[in-house]
């Protein structure tokens, strides 16, 4: 029965979430309210399209440190169009997104070319991607973002806000392609062991830089839907988004090591972190506090797959 | 005098029964083979001797003490498993004498001293490399006298288990190993040995205990039986090896040439191979059998040289186009290159075969599950679901999924390095009847072996390699072992055939 459970890989990571929701709402009379879960939704959204292309790098055995330098990137790169030049916000919002596209493409392409560690390789592509993008801004918000845009970050559909919407989109198409696509189950093949997916005849590089170019591209995204919710381009956004998608991943039951986990698993990560961090803000605990608790939440996780595997 | 006695030994995990009541006797002096087939549960009795996990009841008493209330006993007992797993980058002294502490040497080492010590152990088990020799860097078999030396040094054993030790040696390196092994014996110490090959088992057992299915199904001397009894005793029932004979078909046309191929380790490789072949590669372990296979696949770098397969030249390093051109290898090292070990049995077969179960891309789950299920049926893999992940099988069922994985992509040419590595003899000759059948139907087939009598019943023509290049070119049957022996060994045919010194 017990290993039975075990092989539905969401029920931990989904019981888990559960449980925390339901405490909250008895521990706080503010957290079940519309506009709490609304802002919860909305900051998900952010981390969460992160999230799902970490995850799906992780899944692949690999790794960008750079995501939220991309993202803190294109975002920049969007205001220099919209405001400085003039042009169709739209336009410059589509042509940021294959910005951040590209990014992670080059960062694939080192790895696969250069046989780099995808870790260090992207501690050293953050550095260039957050340089460009302080010698680009020399660290000052572009302001008088068109608020044609606006929708986008602050707009609602259906009662949620719009980039919930686009996220829970990309997740879906995310995991449809994971699960029901070759590339997605190469992925996992790949991750699990590359050297038996390079026997096997698979095209092991292809999908690891098509992995890259999907993760820069939804962190370039997510960038652009900050730009339009803040209405100004600013030059720090990203900068947090860098460790919370692993976190998150690892919590929903991605392993680091690779050929584990589903994007939907790591989104239902980011869902605690985002609730546990709401709750210790509603009850006016310290925000210093957050960053320990999230931290402490990481490791019991890990070291509850870890003794469950081990006891299983 | 018994050294360790183990009695009424259960163990199960999930689903299974791995032991049900097994009892074994360990006498000093004597060599005690184990046997069984993949699955039968002589894993999890090592397990359970060397202290690394609990049985659920029995007893296991070493020198007449109770082991299971005394855990410290288990040091007595060195286990040396099937593969190496030596300390590649560091030095033989090294990885013959860590952890230090216990070896007397201290938290800081001193390199005079370590040498000594190492010295006198290699010395001891005739390990022909010098102690601060990288571990990675010597021969294989010496790596594995290493792992053996590594074990009966680190503390005072009693009784020595061997899981496999010969899978990766060949006859005159496993001549060697023996040589050592008998030795510690007549010291007094006990051998478990754990093997599938017949003649090394009759070699050096003194007696044999067989396993089937979790239970003990025998133990007798080792005069008091013989292979035939011993296979029927390990499968419950007669399994015929001598059946196999290589195809009787004619040649056909060529499908693959191999011309002045060169890359690491072996150099100015020619041969030919056609329709309906199956063409045995024999060698000793380092002539460069598994890289030429390997390079010619594209799996590791070419440096000269050309391949053509079905009259077209075959593009070098990409496993991919390979594969696509109809060219699939099964590595030697089914962990290492062939098992996806954390997905599922399902997945591991449908990763080749996904262009067959999609439409537009999307993978139909449905057909998925029904060519899978196929494949599970047809080459009768023992699984408890297709949803077990690969590595919770046993590794004679891993290989017949990677197998049926490699058919069902309906190949030209198909490479089988060392296909029946630590697999049992029943599936051994399934593997046989499969090689056989897929030549007859048109396959081009190689076949990488480091044993002669597995070359000798399927092969219908055998090359041997020495150092890196081809040193001859036999049909089979119709060559004596002498010429076939001397081609490996490096000698030219007529010449005699020198022994080397253990």
């Amino acid at each position: 029965m017990w290993a039975r459970l075990r092989r539905l890989p969401l029920l931990g990571v989904g019981a888990a979430f559960i449980a925390i929701f339901v405490v909250s709402c008895l521990l706080s009379p503010y957290f079940l309210t519309r506009f709490n879960l609304t802002i919860m939704a909305r900051d998900l959204a952010f981390i969460g399209l992160v999230t799902i292309g970490q995850s799906i790098l992780l899944i692949l055995g690999e790794l960008d440190l750079s995501l939220g330098a991309i993202a803190g990137l294109c975002a920049v790169a969007g205001g220099i169009l919209m405001v400085g030049h003039g042009w169709n916000p739209w336009l410059s919002l589509g042509l940021c997104v294959l910005l951040g596209m590209l990014c992670g493409m080059l960062n694939g392409l080192l790895v696969a070319l250069l046989r780099l560690h995808s870790l260090v390789l992207t501690i050293g592509m953050a550095g260039v991607y957050g340089g460009l993008n302080l010698v680009a801004t020399k660290g000052i918000a572009i302001t008088g973002i068109p608020a044609d845009i606006g929708i986008l970050g602050r707009g609602q559909v259906g009662g949620l806000p719009v980039p919930f919407v686009v996220m829970l989109a990309l997740l879906a198409l995310a995991s449809f392609g994971m699960l029901a696509t070759a590339p997605g189950r190469y992925a996992y093949a790949i991750g699990d062991n590359p050297a038996a997916a390079r026997m096997l005849g698979l095209r092991v590089d292809a999908v690891r830089v098509a992995g890259f170019a999907f993760a820069g591209l939804l962190a370039a995204l997510a960038g652009m839907l900050m730009v339009a919710r803040l209405g100004t381009a600013q030059p720090s956004i990203g900068d947090s988004w860098v460790l919370p998608p692993i976190a998150a991943s690892v919590i929903g039951g991605v392993a680091t090591t690779g050929g584990t986990g589903s994007p939907v698993g790591a989104i239902l990560g980011a869902a605690i972190i985002g609730v546990i961090d709401n709750i210790i803000v509603l009850f006016g605990v310290s925000p210093y506090w957050q960053s320990m608790v999230s931290g402490a939440i990481v490791v019991l996780a890990i070291a509850f797959d870890s003794l469950s595997r081990r006891l299983g | 005098m018994a050294i360790l006695e183990a009695a009424g030994i259960r163990r199960s995990y999930p689903g299974v029964v791995a032991l049900d009541g097994v009892d074994l006797r360990l006498e000093a002096g004597r060599v005690h083979v184990l046997a069984g087939e993949n699955g039968a549960g002589k894993s999890t009795l090592v397990k359970i001797l060397t202290g690394i996990e609990r049985p659920e009841t029995g007893t296991i008493r070493i020198d007449g003490r109770d082991a299971l209330a005394d855990r410290a006993l288990f040091r007595q007992i060195a286990y040396v498993p099937q593969e190496l797993n030596l300390f590649a980058h560091l030095s033989v002294a090294e990885n013959l004498l860590m952890p230090f502490g216990r070896a007397g040497l201290g938290v800081i080492p001193r390199r005079g001293r370590m040498r000594g010590l190492a010295q006198a152990q290699l010395r001891r088990f005739g390990i022909r490399a010098r102690p601060e020799q990288k571990a990675g860097e010597i021969a294989v078999s010496d790596q594995q006298l290493l792992q053996i030396a590594r074990a009966a040094s680190a503390r005072e054993f009693r009784a020595l288990i061997l899981d496999e030790p010969t899978s990766s040696l060949t006859d005159m390196e496993t001549a060697r190993l023996f040589a050592v092994l008998r030795r510690l014996r007549d010291d007094g110490h006990a051998i478990v040995f754990i093997s599938h090959k017949m003649a090394e088992i009759f070699d050096l057992g003194d007696e044999v205990t067989v396993l089937r299915n979790g239970r003990r199904v025998g133990h007798a001397p080792i005069e008091a039986i013989d292979a035939a009894g011993l296979i029927r005793l390990m499968s419950g029932e007669e399994v015929r090896l001598d059946d196999v004979v290589p195809p009787a078909t004619r040649p056909g046309p060529l499908l693959l040439r191999a011309a002045g191929l060169s890359g690491q380790g072996f150099s100015d490789v020619s041969f030919e191979l056609r329709q309906g072949e199956v063409l045995g590669v024999a060698g000793l372990v380092g002539a460069g059998r598994s890289d030429v296979m390997q390079t010619l696949f594209g799996f590791l770098p070419a440096s000269g040289g050309g391949v053509e397969l079905g009259g077209e030249a075959l593009r070098l390093g990409s496993p991919a186009h390979s594969v696509r051109r109809g060219l699939v290898y099964l590595s030697e090292e089914r962990k290492l290159h062939g098992i996806l070990p954390r997905r599922s049995l399902r997945e591991n077969i449908a990763v080749s075969l996904l262009g067959r179960i999609s439409t537009g891309g999307v993978i139909s789950a449905r057909r998925e599950r029904a060519l899978t299920g196929e494949i599970i049926a047809r080459y009768a893999i023992r699984a408890a679901s297709p949803e077990t992940r690969i590595m919770f099988l046993s590794g004679g069922n891993q290989q017949k999924a990677i197998i049926g994985r490699a058919m069902a992509q309906s190949p030209r040419v198909l490479i089988f390095d060392e296909p029946t590595k630590g697999i049992d003899v029943r599936t051994k000759a399934e593997i046989y009847r499969l090689i056989a059948e897929l030549a007859r139907s048109g396959v081009g087939i190689i076949l990488v072996s480091s044993e002669m009598e597995e070359l000798r019943r399927c092969a219908t023509r055998i090359i041997t390699m020495y150092q890196g290049r081809i040193s001859g070119d036999f049909p089979n049957p119709g060559t004596d072992s002498d010429t076939l022996l001397a081609a490996i060994i490096g000698h030219h045919p007529a010449g005699p055939v020198p022994v080397e010194a253990a």
